[in-house]
């Protein structure tokens, strides 16, 4: 596969995401804007500008109408995908790590950052989709997290949970109607914060990436780990392609790091796991920085990573990426195939 | 293009001598469904060009949802909004293929790139030793050495300063180390290589001839040998003399490596072995500056 090369960006890429329907990409990075590219030809929509600040988060509503952004200006900021046109900023205490819309778009999740005397806490605000509608200023709820700062956060199935990756390596759900804390499940080891945070398809478990080199397959009803994939770099971010059975991380080592080391020593690859053999079965290099950010295609046809390196590299999988299953998915395929014909 | 004032030999396939304008671009319909274009352009050393693509042009239909086919009429805005439809060269780039072709066995093959570290560590501890050949003292393993089948090895070969049949070509690369002569093949009970034995004395010069690199088994059977040669003989001269029977090929004339002085025997190579028995005939005994000339065929080195 030829992957495209995206240089929309001066400085570190810290999330990409990929629209409902995997036409178009969203990245940010810690240079003042966001951008928008159509995922076939890697065309650049356009730029969103307003932060002035490193913008560390975006999201896309279900019906690509809007983003919503936040950034280290202490603001989250809501935009219009056609246009650019800013809708709406709200201003937080401190930087604003991560944002996240809920299945249909109407409530949209932010983690504030701990610093100066302010408690990390998550947010949520009530959002309409539409570019003309006047949004609330009021937040609807507010979690604060007194043990261990939120680092990434995400609307389960149904909005019926908020789940949380914290600092401390441990996993939160909250009620996603009244903020209750359910469960805390120390899941990674303590003292390595959660660095990515992402759904399955249907928002009934995630996979949780870590700085102790492992990421996790967890369900969001019942926190329980299901799978471990363990890897031999700190891991930025993980991703589940859909389609095909798989997992996806991105990491090497801290950025500060890697002027001391070689690019093979860095491990600045994308490492695909089989999702339930929690094997390892290939790698993509091509970023000569970590990557901080991976995301998969909706459809299933390829992946997006972002780089410390400030470039997005948008892949799409050739035919051998489809074709392989192990033998005995081959088996169960051979099966199922016998039994339709009898 | 005339005019050029560095003219690189190996750009001359794409560059059109006569003309200085450019050729119009053509478009060709190959049978097979493909284009061919063939444009010409200048390039920054003002040569010209000959670029030939040939394309084939693919339509790739492709049913999306109609809300993704809305989205890419879009028009353009922010930092993008003055780009032409299509990718941008300075955002957009296709990077180099990637085979990724998951698998089971994915460690086994990466084990083969580990072996490059252990590989790298081999060399490192390696860097500060020299290699050095035992038959000419260059820079390689003897068994590399280009000689190795035709000269003893140095220390064997103790005072022998003669660059027997040292060709032209290898003279220059060989040097002082392909001083080591045939010498040391005469000398009892040494090592003798085997490309040498059984030779006898008159195998010096044989085996020199052999010496004369990858051309010797060519040249073994139109060269000759010219012995009781001047001092003062030079090349220009022998091949002067010998270019009246026929082509030569290759003119050896052994000189000292100090003085300068040639040392009295001399190989000559004809293109054609009949050309060279004719001179073998005339030449020997020929007189030249005070000196009998003597003049056999070269014997090859077994």
């Amino acid at each position: 596969m030829r992957p495209v090369l995206l240089a929309g960006h001066e400085r570190a890429l810290t999330q990409i995401k990929y629209n409902r329907e995997g036409d178009i990409i969203f990245s940010t990075a810690k240079d003042q804007h966001i951008c928008a590219w159509f995922a076939h030809n890697g065309e650049r929509l356009g730029t969103y500008h307003g932060h002035q600040g490193a913008i560390w988060t975006v999201d896309v509503d279900p019906t690509s109408t809007i983003i919503a952004s936040g950034s280290a200006d202490n603001t989250i900021r809501l935009w219009e995908v056609k246009t650019g046109k800013l809708l709406k900023t709200w201003d937080f205490p401190t930087a604003v790590k991560r944002v996240e819309f809920n299945e249909d778009g109407t409530k949209l999740l932010g983690v504030t950052e701990k610093r100066m005397g302010h408690l990390g806490t998550i947010v949520v605000l009530d959002i309409k989709v539409d570019p003309e509608a006047e949004q609330s200023d009021e937040k609807v709820m507010t979690i604060v997290c007194e043990e261990s700062k939120a680092t990434v956060a995400g609307w389960s199935y149904l909005s019926k949970y908020i789940i949380a990756g914290h600092e401390d390596g441990s996993v939160s759900q909250y009620d996603g109607k009244t903020g209750d804390l359910i469960y805390n499940v120390n899941v990674h080891e303590l003292g390595s914060p959660i660095t990515d945070l992402q759904w399955n398809q249907d928002r009934t478990y995630f996979i949780t990436a870590s700085k102790d080199k492992t990421a996790k397959l967890i369900t969001a009803k019942e926190l329980e780990v299901l799978k471990t994939y363990v890897a031999d770099t700190p891991l930025n971010s993980a991703a589940i392609t859909p389609k095909k059975e798989f997992v996806i991380l991105g990491g090497g080592q801290a950025a500060m790091d890697v002027t001391t080391t070689s690019a093979r020593q860095g491990k600045f690859e994308a490492r695909f796991y089989h999702k339930i053999f929690e094997e390892e079965i290939g790698r993509v290099r091509g970023h000569f920085g970590p990557l901080n950010t991976v995301a998969a295609d909706p459809t299933g046809k390829g992946y997006a990573s972002g780089g410390e390196d400030g470039y997005v590299r948008v892949h799409l999988f050739d035919k051998g990426y489809f074709d392989f299953n192990y033998e005995v998915e081959r088996e169960r395929q051979n099966r199922l195939a016998a039994q339709g014909g009898n | 293009m005339a005019a050029q004032a560095k003219h690189d030999w190996a750009d001359d396939d794409d560059l059109d001598e006569i003309t200085t304008d450019l050729p119009p671009p053509q478009k060709i319909q190959n049978k097979d469904g493909s284009t061919t274009i063939i444009e010409y352009r200048y390039n920054e050393n003002n040569q010209k060009v000959k670029t030939t693509r040939r394309i084939r042009y693919i339509t790739h239909r492709e049913v999306v949802n109609p809300r993704v086919a809305e989205r890419k009429s879009w028009a353009k805005f922010g930092q993008s909004a003055r780009d032409p439809a299509g990718p941008a060269p300075d955002t957009t780039s296709v990077g180099e293929n990637i085979i990724f072709r998951p698998s089971i066995n994915w460690r086994k093959d990466a084990k083969d790139e580990s072996k490059d570290p252990n590989a790298q560590a081999m060399k490192d501890k390696l860097k500060d030793k020299k290699v050095k050949c035992r038959i000419c003292n260059g820079e390689h393993f003897t068994a590399r050495c280009p000689y190795k089948d035709t000269m003893a090895p140095i220390g064997e070969a103790a005072g022998a300063d003669v660059a027997a049949g040292m060709g032209d070509e290898a003279g220059a690369a060989g040097g002082a180390s392909a001083g080591v002569g045939a010498a040391g093949a005469g000398k009892k009970g040494s090592y003798v290589p085997p490309a040498l034995r059984g030779a006898g004395g008159a195998a010096a010069a044989g085996a020199g001839e052999r010496m004369g690199g990858k051309y010797g088994e060519r040249d073994d059977l139109a060269t000759l040998r010219v012995t009781n040669v001047s001092e003062m003989a030079e090349e220009n001269e022998l091949r002067d003399m010998f270019e009246r029977f026929g082509r030569v090929t290759r003119v050896f004339l052994a000189k000292d490596r100090d003085t300068g002085l040639a040392k009295g025997f001399a190989f000559i190579s004809f293109a054609d072995r009949g050309d060279a028995v004719k001179a073998c005939a005339k030449m020997d005994g020929f007189g030249f500056r005070h000196l009998i000339l003597r003049v056999e065929f070269a014997k090859k080195a077994q």
